[in-house]
């Protein structure tokens, strides 16, 4: 069997146990639909025989038997139904939330290698299948395995020869089928990475229409969706053909059960060991398990195409985060002071990006830091959050290792803010908290208030419960900007990083926001990462780096009268900027 | 915070079957030919096979129908079924076809009609949420369609069937179908609720998958707030609300299933009782309740698949009317266009831009141009300017002035409520068509890039051998391509996030470059440069030949080499002119240069807070 058996139990299973009673329930409820079943063609060879033998009986209340038997014999079903389903989404909807859970600690190697839409369909389609899987697919397999082996030992009970002879149609016919079962597996998986490639392609160019249609290359991309569409069919085409294989066998082999019985059921009538009514209920009972030997096959299918999907989530289970929690130390409260200590960091073995850089930063002080892109900027304040680890040196807040702390501690005790703020479709409140209902109200409008945002807030049609778009469209730069704030206010870190923050903001506008960036500095310490030399002005000490490495640090004031210093010379290229 | 959920999307005007027919118009062979399959598989062998087992249990009793003793019997009905298996096969193959070129038209009618749109205001919701319509709704359009054409073929062996029973017993017929026909009706009205659940549990879906999509667009923001936990809490309340939709679907589905195979094994008791008497008379020999039963049972299962049908079709419509708000003003039956699919593979070739006589810029002259954005009524007005060829044109003004809409509008990114603009003299009438490359090309404040390569990215469509190192150079990328593992080849990433901001901004800058526009149009381009180069990207854009440029920026370097300066404020432009004379005259200019403060909230500053600039 190449259904990844173990994974497809540590997936699912872990999660269907917590409900055990409910699955109990479930169990009773198909055997009790099958047995119902299976009971009522009896009816109807009696009822036969009685008013073909034209004798007395009581057909009527056969009759009403039969109905009654139907009736209950429905709801048992639908029942179960419902039952199986619950099971399933309960057990995926945890599955979901786990794999979410993982994901999103998975390092951030991973996610830029990932794209959200991939993700949709591991955590949705991938799960979804499973889902499909247990409330369609394993009840009905148990169900149909359940009627097939009662019809079997009942056909037993009517002749012995009728029994063996579909005990061995129904194995030679199970076996076959499966034999060819595992053809459309492969297929079935690129169809998958196709789909899921076409979508990606999709997504991505909906999001970026505007620089699309300014560059002039809508006729280009359109031209890459009839190829990616082009790529799905060939992959369809080849995974249809696959199954459809299955499908003919199947259908062959029933052709064949069918046959037989009409002969059997002719022979044991010439012989007088059946009645016409119990040839008939031969007939019934074969016509019956047609339908779970047909729907095993189909099963089958589906369980090809479920492989493709459990190998995908157990392989995304498998990643690990490079970074791993450490002990546990504690790292202080209250501003934090920065030591880093002989770093060196490459995002690619091949490129080294910082070189053994060592430098120190009291608490409460305020550091600037300068540099080209490329020069390690924006890489160190990653560091500093454990988004990666260096590959040699150590890194401190308040004299502690961060390696040693875990890593939620660790980042509850800084904050960044950054050029680029990420919103959610969802309200200002859950925005500025980040969806952390332990915060209350009072303290978010406190904040506010503080940051001196009233104004803003104020302009909100629905207060904090002002929902906003997804991606957040339909805030201006600025506005963005000032939720950015908000939220790391009310994060109360002991260190804040300001990464290349104020750069989209018109002078006039940004002065506001110092006014709050003021306010967020007292009692913390701060790194400003910026490339006007306008924002430094704030710093009380001033760092440069050039190729991973820093070749100037000191206060700025001193640095900046010292005609020799590198952050001097930069005052005077960039000369206009410095402000008295 | 609660959720909405929203039930009552909006409808399309036109009835659904008008957008099917026009689908099935589309490949009418085919089409004809999967109907024609269709009916042999679902109507003739079925027909076929009932009368024979009919014919079977006939003969048992002793008569000889058709001439044929058992063993002839047998024989035939293993013929058939052979027929129908190979009926299968072909029914399968055009199945696919069929389907995929359905899907494949959709796909593309929706794409181009949000690429063609005027680029800023492009898809209604998140492109997350678009996605769904491309895959849900596409499938659901489609689906149904070749389903659809199993109904027709049901029909025909109902009708055949029915023929049949009555010429058996009309009163049985009669008797037995009268309180099936009620059931099912009052079951299929029941099943105008299925719409509702159906599309609450697919808002529901698109709520988690909008989420994820989010959430891990913002991984890095979430993990360094340290919020994964928050984050997963709220996807769980969202996949629970997803869950109970889900099941009160199903539920409410099962249960008219139920209904419908009851009405069979209702009908197949009162056959029992009905036709007691008969059989025991002789007048309804077995064959006769063989067949009975089985065409009871295929007309039942029929029956309820139409109560199905006809809640599908609704869901179709449904989908339709999602897929329709995606194309935005064009009219909804651009949805079912006929046009190529390229399903054999060849595609058809991108053309490239030619460059004519009147394509050189000499002027522009913009005269009295608004846009207003729906929500809140905020935008520009009164915008007057005119640029020449070779000058360099600064844009600047606070936060939500208007800058960017001036320049979205300009270029037909955002469609102009009123106004003039004028090429060379000559009125343009559709600036989103006109003002893209050879003529002109823009570069947005957030530029964004694609999951492919970096020169795929730059070149977008242009030729392979087009000249990429000018383009590299003015966007001072060298540096940056040299330290990159594989140069131009190297991947990107997802919205391009495996390159800086700064990187990303270049790279868009060089995209822009390498089209060697007549006019470049930049917003705010330098916000992730350093200071220095920045410089290097001024220098060299003025460089080397004539360049007409228009950029937003507040930035003294710009502001200092502009030729003309526009200074906006609440929408429109209240200063025009070069920097010296501006710092003497304009006082938001002097306030802009020098970035102060002012005491009491003008207007400006009131309108400054509100949504969209």
């Amino acid at each position: 069997m190449d259904i990844p058996f173990k994974s497809y139990w540590d997936l699912l299973w872990t999660h269907v146990r917590p409900q055990m009673s409910r699955f109990i329930l479930l169990v009773v409820l198909l055997f009790t639909s099958i047995g119902l079943q299976i009971f009522n063609p009896q009816i109807m060879r009696y009822f036969i025989d009685t008013a073909l033998g034209n004798q007395d009986g009581p057909l009527m209340l056969a009759a009403i038997a039969f109905i009654s038997i139907a009736i209950i014999q429905q709801v048992v079903a639908v029942w179960a139904t419902y039952t199986g389903e619950n099971v399933a989404w309960t057990a995926t909807n945890e599955l979901r939330a786990e794999l979410a859970a993982h994901c999103l600690r998975l390092d951030m190697s991973f996610h830029n290698d990932t794209s959200p839409g991939e993700l949709i369909e591991r955590i949705d389609g991938d799960v979804m299948e499973l889902s499909t899987f247990f409330s369609s697919i394993v009840i009905r397999i148990f169900g149909n395995l359940l009627l097939l082996m009662g019809v079997l030992v009942v056909l037993f009970f009517e002749d012995w020869r009728l029994g063996l002879v579909f005990v061995i149609f129904s194995i030679i016919t199970l076996y076959v089928l499966n034999l060819v079962r595992g053809v459309a597996v492969p297929y079935q998986k690129k169809f998958r990475e196709a789909t899921a490639d076409l979508f990606g392609f999709i997504e991505e160019r909906l999001a970026g229409t505007e620089d699309i249609r300014s560059s002039g290359a809508v006729d280009f991309v359109i031209n890459g969706l009839y190829q990616s569409q082009h790529v799905v069919y060939r992959f369809w085409r080849k995974r249809e053909m696959a199954f459809m294989l299955v499908r003919f066998l199947g259908g062959f082999l029933m052709v064949g059960g069918t046959a037989i019985a009409f002969v059997l059921g002719y022979s044991l009538f010439q012989d007088g060991i059946l009645t016409i009514g119990a040839v008939y209920l031969v007939i019934r009972y074969v016509q019956m398990i047609s339908r779970p030997i047909r729907e095993l096959t189909q099963q089958a299918e589906s369980i090809q195409n479920v492989g493709a999907s459990i190998e995908r989530l157990s392989d995304l289970r498998k990643l690990q985060s490079k970074i791993l929690d450490g002990p546990g130390a504690a790292i202080q409260e209250g501003a934090l002071s920065l030591d880093f200590d002989r770093v060196d960091f490459s995002y690619v073995e091949s490129e080294p990006l910082l070189h053994q850089m060592s430098f120190s930063l009291a608490p409460g002080k305020v550091l600037g830091v300068l540099g080209r892109t490329g020069s390690g900027k924006t890489t160190l304040t990653r560091l500093i959050f454990r988004l990666y680890d260096p590959v040699s040196g150590t890194i401190r807040l308040g004299g502690t290792d961060i390696r040693q702390a875990k890593v939620d501690h660790l980042r509850s005790r800084v904050a960044m803010v950054t050029q680029e703020v990420q919103l959610f479709k969802a309200t200002v409140r859950d925005n500025l908290t980040l969806f952390n209902r332990q915060i209350p109200d009072e303290r978010i409008l406190d904040v506010i208030r503080e940051l001196g945002l009233s104004r803003w807030y104020e302009s909100l049609p629905n207060g904090l419960d002002t929902e906003l778009e997804s991606e957040g469209r339909g805030l201006s730069a600025g506005e963005a900007q000032l939720l950015a704030f908000t939220r790391v206010f009310l994060h109360n870190p002991g260190l804040v990083i300001m990464d290349e923050a104020s750069s989209r903001l018109d002078p006039a506008t940004e002065q506001l926001i110092e006014r709050a960036v003021d306010k967020l500095l007292e009692n913390r310490t701060a790194i400003i990462v910026a490339h006007r030399l306008g924002t430094i002005e704030r710093a009380d000490e001033i760092m440069i780096l050039d190729k991973g490495q820093v070749i100037e640090k000191g206060e700025r004031e001193s640095l900046a009268h010292q005609p020799d210093s590198h952050f001097h010379h930069l005052l005077q290229t960039g000369l206009e900027e410095v402000l008295a | 915070m609660s959720v909405q959920l929203q039930l009552n999307p909006t409808k399309s005007s036109l009835p659904t079957w008008k957008f099917l027919w026009e689908l099935m118009r589309f490949r009418p062979g085919m089409y004809l030919l999967f109907g024609f399959l269709e009916i042999c598989f679902f109507a003739v062998f079925p027909q076929l096979i009932g009368l024979i087992v009919r014919a079977f249990f006939n003969s048992l009793n002793g008569e000889r129908p058709l001439g044929l003793n058992v063993w002839g019997i047998i024989a035939l009905l293993v013929a058939v079924a052979i027929g129908k298996t190979a009926a299968t096969f072909s029914d399968v193959v055009v199945y696919f076809r069929f389907r995929y070129g359905i899907e494949a038209l959709l796909r593309k009618n929706l794409f181009e009609s949000i690429l063609r749109r005027p680029g800023a205001r492009a898809v209604p919701d998140s492109p997350g949420e678009a996605v769904s319509r491309f895959r849900g709704d596409v499938e659901e359009v489609a689906f149904f369609m070749a389903e659809s054409l199993t109904t027709i073929a049901y029909t025909l062996f109902t009708f055949v069937a029915v023929v049949v029973m009555v010429r058996i017993n009309l009163w049985i017929t009669f008797l037995v179908f009268l309180p099936m026909v009620i059931v099912v009706y009052v079951a299929n009205r029941a099943m105008e609720k299925v719409q509702k659940y159906r599309e609450a549990s697919r808002l529901a879906a698109g709520k988690v998958s909008g989420f994820i999509a989010e959430t891990f667009g913002a991984a890095q923001a979430v993990q360094v707030a340290a919020a994964e936990p928050r984050m997963v809490d709220h996807f769980r309340s969202l996949a629970d609300q997803l869950k109970l939709a889900a099941l009160k679907d199903r539920l409410f589905n099962e249960l008219l299933h139920a209904i419908f195979s009851n009405a069979a094994n209702f009908g197949t008791g009162l056959i029992l009782l009905l036709a007691a008497g008969s059989m025991r008379e002789g007048q309804f020999s077995i064959g006769d309740l063989a067949i009975f039963v089985y065409y009871f049972e295929y007309i039942t299962g029929f029956t309820s698949s139409i109560g199905e049908k006809i809640a599908w079709y609704k869901q179709v419509g449904v989908s339709l009317s999602r897929m329709i708000r995606l194309l935005g003003n064009d009219p909804p039956m651009t949805l079912v266009e006929h046009g190529e699919i390229y399903d054999r593979g060849d595609l058809p070739a991108v053309p490239v831009p030619m460059r004519s006589e009147t394509d050189r810029l000499e002027s522009i002259q913009v005269k009295d141009l608004s846009y207003h954005y729906a929500e809140n009524g905020r935008g520009i007005h009164g915008i007057t300017f005119t640029l020449r060829r070779g000058s360099f044109t600064v844009i600047t003004g606070r936060i939500g002035s208007g800058k960017t809409t001036l320049l979205r509008c300009l270029l037909g990114l955002l469609p102009k409520e009123s106004g003039e603009i004028r090429w060379n003299g000559r009125v343009v009438e559709d600036s989103g068509n006109f003002f893209v490359p050879p003529r002109a090309a823009y570069t947005s404040q957030v530029p964004l890039l694609f999951s492919e390569s970096l020169q795929e990215n730059i070149l977008m469509g242009l030729p392979e051998d087009t000249d990429l190192q000018s383009a590299v150079h003015l966007a001072v990328l060298e540096t940056d391509l040299t330290a990159l593992e594989h140069g131009l080849d190297t991947l990107i990433g997802a919205k391009g996030v495996k390159l800086s901001g700064g990187q990303r901004q270049r790279a868009a800058a060089a995209r822009m470059f390498v089209r060697q526009p007549e006019l470049l149009v930049l917003d705010d381009i330098s916000s992730a440069l350093d200071v220095e180069t920045e410089q290097v990207l001024w220098e060299r854009l003025f460089g080397e030949g004539e360049r007409t440029c228009l950029v937003v920026s507040h930035r003294k370097p710009a502001l200092r080499r502009a030729d003309q300066i526009l200074v906006m404020r609440d929408g429109t432009i209240v200063a025009q002119g070069r920097l010296d004379d501006l710092l003497k005259t304009c006082e938001e200019m002097r306030r802009i240069w020098q970035g102060e403060d002012e005491t009491q909230p003008t207007n400006a500053e009131v309108s400054i807070m509100n949504i969209v600039e």
